[in-house]
C-alpha cells in the first residue's frame, strides 16, 4: 500500500482510453487519503474480461467542493469523498491535513 | 453526466414499463450465468455511439447486445430477426 489515511493525494490527469473508473471532474484535483476501502480486482481490466489481478487498493479520498468547482459557493468544509483506485493518485503536496 | 454538463433534470416520475423490467430481468439472468458482468456491461454502455441520445434502459438493452455479439453468443442478425418476428407477432395495429 502506497498511501495512508492522511496522505495528500492528486488524481492522475491521464487521459487512458476505454473504461475508466475516475470521475471526470476530479482529474488533477487535490485532495487526501481518508481511509483504505479494500483491494479489489482492476475493474478497469475485469471490463474487457481480463482477471483484473493484481488486486489494487481501492480508496475512499476526501476533496474540498471549492476546489472541484470554480463557481462553488458553499461553505469551505463542504467535502466531496470519491472511491478511487490507487492507480489513479500521485503523491500530492503538503503535509496531511 | 461523467462530470459534463447534461443539461436541466426532468425531475417527473414515470411508470417504469414491461420491457424495462424485462431489460433488467435478462441482465440478472446474463450475471447468474456468468455470462456478463457488471463491469463489462458499464464498459459496453461507456461505448456506445449513441449513449447521449438514449434513456437509460435503452442503454442497458443497447449494451446487451453490444457484449453477447462480441462474446459470440448471439449474432447481429438473429437477434434482428427475432426482433422482427416479435413485432409481426405483438407489434402495431
Amino acid at each position: 500500500m502506497t498511501f495512508e489515511p492522511g496522505d495528500r493525494v492528486k488524481v492522475l490527469l491521464s487521459e487512458k482510453p476505454g473504461h475508466v473508473r475516475i470521475p471526470g471532474y476530479l482529474k488533477g484535483k487535490a485532495g487526501w487519503i481518508e481511509s483504505l476501502i479494500g483491494e479489489f480486482p482492476n475493474p478497469e481490466e475485469l471490463a474487457y474480461g481480463h482477471s483484473g489481478l493484481p488486486v489494487r487498493p481501492l480508496y475512499k479520498v476526501g476533496f474540498r467542493q471549492a476546489d472541484l468547482w470554480d463557481d462553488y459557493e458553499g461553505p469551505a468544509e463542504d467535502y466531496l469523498y470519491a472511491d478511487v483506485y490507487e492507480h489513479w493518485l500521485e503523491p500530492g503536496e503538503g503535509g496531511p491535513t | 453526466m461523467g462530470g459534463s454538463p447534461g443539461g436541466p433534470i426532468d425531475r417527473v416520475q414515470h411508470e417504469v414499463e414491461d420491457w424495462e423490467r424485462l431489460a433488467d430481468a435478462i441482465n440478472a439472468a446474463l450475471s447468474g450465468k456468468g455470462l456478463q458482468t457488471t463491469d463489462q456491461h458499464r464498459r459496453a454502455i461507456e461505448s456506445l455511439e449513441e449513449y447521449r441520445d438514449l434513456s437509460y434502459y435503452e442503454r442497458w438493452v443497447a449494451a446487451t447486445e453490444k457484449l453477447l455479439v462480441e462474446k459470440g453468443i448471439l449474432t447481429g442478425d438473429e437477434i434482428d430477426e427475432r426482433a422482427a418476428e416479435i413485432e409481426r407477432r405483438w407489434g402495431g395495429p
